[in-house]
């Protein structure tokens, strides 16, 4: 059983991803947190296998955070998801060893975040 | 019936947050530089209720761009900018060797162009996310002092509630602030609610 953290400042946005992967996964183990520190410190507790990760969250940007995830985990696989689509965060997102997937959360951008996830 | 409820407010906000990273995106493309953008915050107040703590806002004159928003329900955007801060993004997208001087004759324009992009990217992702039809207006440009601003929204008896939307945009040096202001009927304001509820009920 794989176990996924879901880190999202929108309560709505973490549900949308949660019924998506869990329509696909309805065995995987979900975890929650609503800013880049707590995401960080979820990883130290629940060791996640994938995280869905946003960018823009009060406190530290979420691709600073998977930066950090990465640099203790390297093995959990990070999926970036967010409506900021410019270059430099698609960029900045491939640049950590992740991948970029543009908001709104969709049947189609949970297909390639889970196809990544499984690609191993 | 004009109450929305925590969960309605977020996914509100996740709509905005969605169409402010794809109007990021679009200034990106025309400034050729990153724009930063605050995690937007949303709220719905009576138009009565509106004056300028209430939109904390910091100056006294905006570039205010206006367009109408129909559909599934209908409303009327006005969306602000700092009048100083606009005629710098309307250098950066017309190439900075322009003057400051050179560019009123641009301005009207250049705004309007910059506020379509802005309300367009918001309007299309609430179309997307919502599944629903939305059409908008061409935009119209002015600038209003933030008094005449108010008079108008708090005027408007037919839209008696007004939904606040605060971004912060930042373009490199230049910060510049964006307010975006809806005016919403009770009827519209119900068909928003009945959308939102759809939306999340097949979540």
């Amino acid at each position: 059983m794989k176990k996924i953290l879901i880190v999202d400042d929108s309560k709505v946005s973490r549900m949308v991803i949660r019924a998506h992967v869990k329509a696909v996964h309805p065995d995987w183990e979900f975890f929650e947190a609503g800013s880049g520190e707590e995401g960080i410190k979820s990883v130290i507790e629940n060791k996640p296998d994938y995280c869905t990760m946003d960018i823009n969250m009060p406190g530290m940007l979420g691709t600073d955070a998977a930066e950090q995830i990465l640099q203790t985990s390297p093995h959990i696989r990070i999926a970036i998801f967010s409506a900021n689509v410019q270059d430099t965060m698609q960029n900045r997102a491939t640049s950590i060893g992740t991948i970029f997937v543009a908001k709104p959360v969709t049947e189609k951008s949970i297909t390639i975040v889970l196809n990544y996830f499984a690609s191993e | 019936m004009n109450s929305l409820t925590e969960l309605h407010l977020d996914a509100l906000s996740e709509v905005f947050n969605v169409g402010a990273g794809r109007a990021a995106a679009s200034l990106s493309d025309i400034v050729g530089e990153e724009v930063r953008l605050s995690v937007p915050s949303v709220e719905i107040r009576k138009s009565s209720e509106i004056d300028v703590s209430a939109m904390g806002l910091q100056s006294e004159r905006f570039g205010t761009v206006h367009q109408t928003f129909s559909g599934s329900f209908e409303a009327e955007a006005i969306l602000l900018f700092t009048e100083e801060h606009a005629l710098e993004i309307v250098r950066d997208m017309m190439g900075s060797q322009i003057s400051l001087e050179d560019l009123a004759e641009f301005e009207q324009e250049a705004m309007c162009e910059l506020g379509n992009i802005i309300l367009n990217a918001c309007l299309s992702a609430m179309a997307d996310m919502l599944n629903i039809p939305l059409n908008c207006s061409l935009p119209d440009y002015t600038v209003a002092t933030t008094e005449e601003i108010f008079r108008r929204v708090s005027d408007d008896l037919d839209q008696p509630y007004v939904l606040l939307l605060h971004i912060d945009l930042a373009i490199e040096r230049r910060h510049s602030e964006g307010h975006l202001i809806f005016l919403l009927s009770s009827t519209s304001l119900k068909g928003l609610i009945i959308q939102l509820e759809r939306f999340l009920g097949a979540v």
